[in-house]
């Protein structure tokens, strides 16, 4: 028994270790296969690894050599500094290349340099140059048709207009306008200073003053140059109601109204209004009413894309005109003073432009009429003073200009006139004339004039007369397209 | 007592009415004046619904003779913004229209004054501006927008005065932008291609239009009808240049439709050249109200003319 045990003892050992030592060796197969497994795979990943480090080995080797070639390349192109003393030669692609770039350099140099340079002229303003001569004849003389230049054959160099205009500051421009014209008798220039005046450039509500010397806004044409009207002459009517171009000296406000169609009120005051006659007789003081006090209302109407049609209605009042234009003598031997001058205006500019040949075509008619109502001073021949008296005369013109090539307007204008002192006086005339612009610089014009004073007018020594008149106009130097010549 | 009350409410009332009536409400879209007609449609396709644009010309005139009217200074007086071509190409009417407007926003070099001409390289800048040169333009030809590539600067011009003045809506323009840009990218490769068999092809046109053009398609440019710019030509320039035209076989002459019909029809009769009328804006002849299509036709009209020599 005591045998039997150990020895049963030992058998089951023997039997459990049997069967451990068989589950071990199972289980150690098959992790040794699992081992071997994994190792197998293991094996073929880095089997692939080396086939990448290959790969990527030969990669390398290749751009190595494309770097060289490069390298190469390029030091080719750029010849190294020769040693000195030793000339090296160069490729005839990169010379050329060379001399090219040296060119330019000296081009961009030369650029540069200049815009350094500060030029005297820098800060001048826009000049230009305006002359007019006029050849003239008439058949009667000037004692005999009331003008300021002889009868018979007359050459007048009316115009050697010099303009400047620039900006002052961002608020406000300027421009001058200075004329030298031949004296009738002598022949000796006289200089004159037309326009000179501060014009605001950024007020508010639409508003813009002037303020100088200038032509103050009255009717249509009165505030135009002489050289640029759409005829030789000033109408008649201008001539005497307003004394030639608008000239005063005083100040202008302009009003744009803020609606949705154009409206425009003009109003100034100033000494005098008129170039042509000589200023009020002030005496030692001026009180407001010495002044001239103007206003302008004007619209414009699209009445189709081609046609357009544009009034205007002016006023001008001088309370106390202090002798304005001196003393008129009058045929009965009385003699008139001006006292109050008042002057009503309504004109108007009917055009057909066609939006397609605007430049080649077009037909305009222009039109003023003008009220005067003017208060004298009358006295009689032996120098007594009559009643003062208000004489309510009329006056008007009316033109017709058509554009019927890019060079060549031809046109008709009709004057009738009122005398100032005495409006049973009239006069009428008559001048069709033809424009050649030879462009936009040159132009030649050729006007005929009849002028037929009535009986009345003709006691003032007035007679009919018949004048040929060719101008020639030019501008050199700046030119700007002014808002009046539109 | 009552009377006077009552009068002078009426006056204030009035005026009050007239304010009311008159001042403008406040613009919801951008104010948009532009010179000239292909600006117009540059700025209403960037601009979309946003902008409300007017345009000086209506197409049919020359781009250097826009009549000056009184009623274009109440629209320019509210405009925020106004698009010009710039090069001095509206010398002739836009000084006198800016300053008639008494509009500060506007005027040269404020920022409501869009030049377009801002990164052109001019061509034909002139050596002197002497008047014996003709009418000439001293930045040099203002014409580049017949160059489509050209255009494209005028339009992102265009493009950044919109978003300078509104940039709460660039996200917008810029869509507007660049599906315009895609549109009219695809046409300029179809017009190059139609316009490849024309390479060297001379033409003569009645103004100096077409430089730009002429660079872009490779056509030569032989000359002008007009002796200088501005200048109608006198008979003997009409005579060499028939003559120089016959010599060289130039085949085309091209009349702008604001010149008469007159000279360059005698001269390509002389010549035994095609007349054939193209215009310079959008809306110069019917169906061509946008750039595109004005455009369109002139490619087509100018390859038919031709191809109908061969």
């Amino acid at each position: 028994m005591k045998i039997m045990i150990p020895f049963v003892t030992l058998f089951m050992l023997s039997l459990f270790s049997s069967s451990v030592f068989a589950e071990t060796l199972e289980d150690r197969l098959r992790t040794l296969e699992e081992t071997l497994k994994k190792q197998q795979e293991t094996i073929q990943e880095l089997k692939a690894l080396e086939e990448n480090l290959r790969i990527q080995e030969q990669t390398i080797a290749e751009q190595r050599k494309l770097i060289e070639e490069l390298k190469a390349e390029i030091k080719q192109a750029r010849p190294s500094a020769p040693p000195e003393g030793v000339a090296v030669s160069q490729t005839p692609a990169a010379e050329q290349m060379q001399q090219q770039v040296q060119e330019l350099k000296g081009q961009v140099e030369q650029v540069v340099e200049a815009q350094r340079k500060v030029l005297p002229s820098e800060f001048n303003p826009s000049i230009g140059l305006v002359g007019e001569t006029i050849f003239s004849y008439r058949s009667r003389g000037s004692s005999q048709t009331g003008s300021d230049r002889p009868g018979g054959f007359d050459v007048f160099q009316r115009s050697v207009e010099l303009n400047a205009a620039a900006s002052v500051d961002p608020f406000a421009k300027a421009y001058v306008v200075a004329n030298a014209s031949a004296d009738a008798q002598t022949g000796e220039s006289t200089f004159n200073i037309e326009e000179a005046a501060i014009q605001t450039t950024s007020l508010p509500w639409n508003l813009e003053l002037k303020a100088g010397r200038f032509f103050g806004e009255f009717g249509r044409l009165s505030y135009i140059h002489d050289h640029e009207l759409p005829f030789v002459n000033r109408p008649l009517v201008l001539d005497q109601y307003i004394g030639g171009e608008s000239r005063t000296d005083g100040a202008q406000i302009n009003w744009l109204l803020p609606v949705e169609h154009y409206v425009s009120l003009t109003l100034g005051f100033g000494n005098q209004f008129g170039g042509d006659v000589p200023p009020n007789n002030v005496g030692d003081y001026r009180t407001p009413g010495g002044w001239n006090y103007w206003g302008r209302l004007s619209t414009y109407f699209d009445l189709t894309p081609d046609i357009s049609l544009e009034p205007g209605i002016s006023g001008l009042w001088n309370p106390k005109t202090q002798d304005h234009g001196g003393p008129f003598p009058q045929p009965d031997g009385n003699t008139f003073t001006e006292r109050e001058r008042r002057l009503v205006g309504a004109d108007l500019a009917l055009t057909w432009k066609p939006l397609r040949n605007n430049q080649f075509q077009s037909l305009t008619w222009g039109t003023e009429v003008l009220y005067s109502d003017n208060r004298y001073d009358v006295t009689d021949p032996s120098g007594n003073a009559l009643p003062s008296t208000s004489v309510p005369s009329w006056g008007l013109y009316s033109y017709l200009a058509y554009k019927f090539h890019r060079q060549w307007t031809t046109g008709f204008l009709f004057d009738w006139v009122e005398n100032l002192q005495n409006n049973k006086a009239k006069t009428y005339a008559y001048s069709p004339y033809i424009t050649w612009a030879l462009s936009h610089w040159n132009q030649l014009r050729l006007q005929y004039t009849y002028t037929a004073p009535n009986a009345a007018a003709a006691a003032y020594g007035l007679h009919s007369d018949n004048a040929v008149y060719l101008q020639w106009a030019w501008i050199i130097g700046s030119h700007a397209h002014g808002w009046q010549q539109r | 007592m009552k009377s006077r009350l009552f009068c002078l409410s009426s006056i204030i009332l009035l005026v009050g009415v007239f304010c009311m009536g008159v001042m403008p409400a406040h613009a919801a879209k951008i104010r948009v004046v532009t010179t000239l007609t292909d600006l117009a449609d540059f700025t209403r396709e960037v601009g979309g619904d946003l902008v409300e644009v007017h345009s000086l010309a209506t197409g049919v005139e020359d781009t250097h003779g826009v009549p000056m009217k009184p009623s274009f200074v109440p629209m320019m007086n509210r405009a925020d913004l106004i698009i010009v071509v710039g090069l001095e190409c509206e010398h002739a009417f836009l000084p006198a229209l800016l300053e008639a407007s008494k509009n500060p926003r506007i005027q040269i070099d404020r920022s409501g004054y869009v030049n377009c001409s801002k990164g052109i390289v001019p061509r034909d800048v002139p050596k002197s501006t002497e008047h014996y040169a003709g009418d000439v333009h001293p930045y040099g030809n203002p014409h580049y927008t017949l160059d489509p590539v050209s255009a494209k600067i005028a339009i992102e011009n265009i493009y950044n005065a919109l978003v300078e003045f509104a940039p709460q809506d660039k996200a917008q323009f810029t869509r507007n932008r660049d599906a315009y840009l895609a549109r009219l990218n695809a046409k300029i490769a179809e017009w190059e291609r139609e316009m490849k068999p024309l390479r060297g092809v001379k033409f003569v046109s009645y103004h100096e239009h077409w430089p730009y053009f002429a660079a872009r398609f490779g056509l030569d440019y032989f000359g002008t009808i007009e002796l200088r710019p501005g200048i109608d030509p006198t008979a003997r320039h009409i005579e060499e240049l028939t003559a120089a035209m016959k010599a060289q076989h130039v085949p085309i002459v091209v009349r702008e439709p604001q010149f008469p019909e007159k000279v360059p029809k005698r001269i390509a009769e002389q010549t035994g050249a095609t007349m054939i009328t193209l215009p310079i804006m959008p809306g110069g002849v019917p169906n061509t109200e946008t750039y595109i299509k004005m455009m369109d036709y002139i490619i087509h009209t100018m390859v038919t003319a031709v191809q109908s020599r061969k």
